[in-house]
């Protein structure tokens, strides 16, 4: 899938024009923030991870085949710095406490079902983690986030089973608790 | 929810509504600026053929460029170490007098700067600019800059001019929190950027203590340090403990050669008279 929008701005960059970048960084830096975020657990990592993700396509826009969707070929750079983040990361890292926040008839009880939802992700594997996010917290669907992660529709579809039994063992408590 | 299934409008399980719930969270305001000023400062183009071509097309694999660099690292070395090119006779005393007073210089072995982008650095003009003022040596050598540097959020607002000299006039405002928005919003800068600088205020404790040292703030905008910040590539190397290090035995030395060279002249000048 190409998106015309994306294909001209990538034209333009490559013809020098790096203002012109900007449009797409306006365009998908709240969605890949949040997939690192997910993937992450962390605001400041999430962060540095976006910002390093736009930084190297931009720096290799030359080797972008524009017969992809630009924001499967931008997720994958993002996913190698959330593995490189990972690989650096200690075992017993905290979940940023900035992820906690959110809105509810009990904001205390929401920041706990919160932190533990995202305290559960972190606990899946990075495979079972990414499928989890793109299903939950993008609007691709099953076909696109094969896609993006380059691997069949119906791995993504058996990773996603498994990871949802796995969240579903783990947070049965929030489940009936609500 | 069927995970088989992929329409959303069926997803309406416990899991699945737990998992909505955690809440879309806004980006940070700095993305957008850090990332147009890092790639607007970045050296490499985009456009730049990534390949050599030679005349009848063909391309030079990357084992044969590596081939040849170690060839020539060989050379340099076996040249070394028989002593080419050969020193004439009766300047040994000439180089062995200014020797005497030159600190001994860093070896290879001694610091190891893997990187390329700072190797690249440590041969710029640039970096001999910065070794030789001693303004922006001060400043350097400020940890609270060193631990500043390392964030890449200060380093891309400190690489706009405008910001970086807005900084450096209005340091005594900034580093006050009860003072800080106010001055931010005086400020005549674009809105991104003084949200960036804000965010990069908030964030970074080492950055407001940097600049409440007036030397530091001064440096800011005056030496071949602002040349320097002008560039991530080259603000993020003067955070590397290597490089670091190197700087300050190339300034001993640049300083060493300085009081060689003045002491030459007035014995020089003593002769004459």
């Amino acid at each position: 899938m190409v998106d015309t929008d994306d294909a001209a701005v990538v034209e333009r960059c490559l013809a020098g024009d790096h203002n012109a970048y900007e449009a797409i960084v306006t365009r998908y830096q709240k969605g890949l923030f949040n997939v690192a975020l997910r993937m992450l657990g962390n605001y400041e990592d999430a962060r540095d991870a976006t910002q390093t993700a736009f930084i190297k396509a931009y720096e290799h826009l030359d080797s972008f085949d524009r017969e992809q969707r630009f924001f499967n070929w931008l997720f994958r750079i993002l996913k190698n710095e959330c593995l490189n983040v990972l690989r650096g990361r200690r075992p017993s890292e905290p979940v940023s406490p900035g992820l906690q926040a959110g809105n509810g008839a009990d904001p205390v009880e929401a920041r706990e079902r919160h932190q533990a939802v995202q305290e559960a992700l972190m606990a899946l594997s990075v495979e079972y983690r990414e499928v989890v996010v793109l299903r939950h917290f993008t609007d691709l669907s099953y076909d696109e986030i094969a896609a993006t992660l380059g691997i069949p529709a119906k791995t993504v579809k058996s990773r996603l089973y498994t990871a949802r039994q796995q969240l579903g063992d783990r947070l049965v408590e929030w489940q009936v608790a609500r | 929810m069927n995970p088989f299934d992929d329409n959303r409008a069926n997803d309406n399980d416990d899991l699945t509504e737990l998992l909505n719930e955690l809440p879309e969270v806004d980006p940070p305001a700095t993305i957008v600026p850090t990332v147009m000023s890092t790639i607007a400062g970045s050296a490499r183009a985009v456009t730049t053929p990534r390949v050599t071509t030679f005349r009848r097309g063909s391309t030079m694999a990357k084992k044969v460029l590596w081939s040849l660099a170690g060839a020539a690292a060989v050379a340099l070395v076996a040249l070394r170490v028989v002593g080419y090119p050969p020193v004439k006779e009766g300047t040994e005393a000439t180089i062995g007098a200014a020797q005497r007073y030159q600190a001994p210089q860093v070896a290879a072995a001694d610091v190891k700067v893997e990187d390329q982008q700072f190797q690249d650095f440590l041969q710029s003009d640039l970096f001999r600019e910065l070794v030789n003022d001693k303004a922006a040596q001060d400043a350097v050598q400020n940890p609270d800059l060193q631990k500043a540097l390392a964030d890449a959020n200060v380093r891309a607002v400190l690489a706009n001019n405008e910001a970086r000299l807005a900084v450096a006039n209005n340091a005594r405002y900034l580093v006050r929190a009860d003072a800080r928005r106010d001055a931010i919003a005086q400020l005549k800068l674009d809105a991104k950027l003084r949200a960036a600088l804000e965010a990069a205020l908030e964030a970074s404790p080492a950055l407001v203590a940097a600049i409440s040292q007036a030397n530091v703030a001064d440096a800011l905008a005056k030496s071949s340090l602002a040349r320097v910040l002008a560039r991530p590539d080259a603000a993020l190397a003067i955070s590397n403990n290597a490089v670091l290090q190197v700087m300050r035995q190339a300034s001993a030395n640049a300083r060493n050669d300085a009081a060689v060279n003045a002491s030459a002249n007035a014995a020089t000048n003593a002769r004459i008279k």
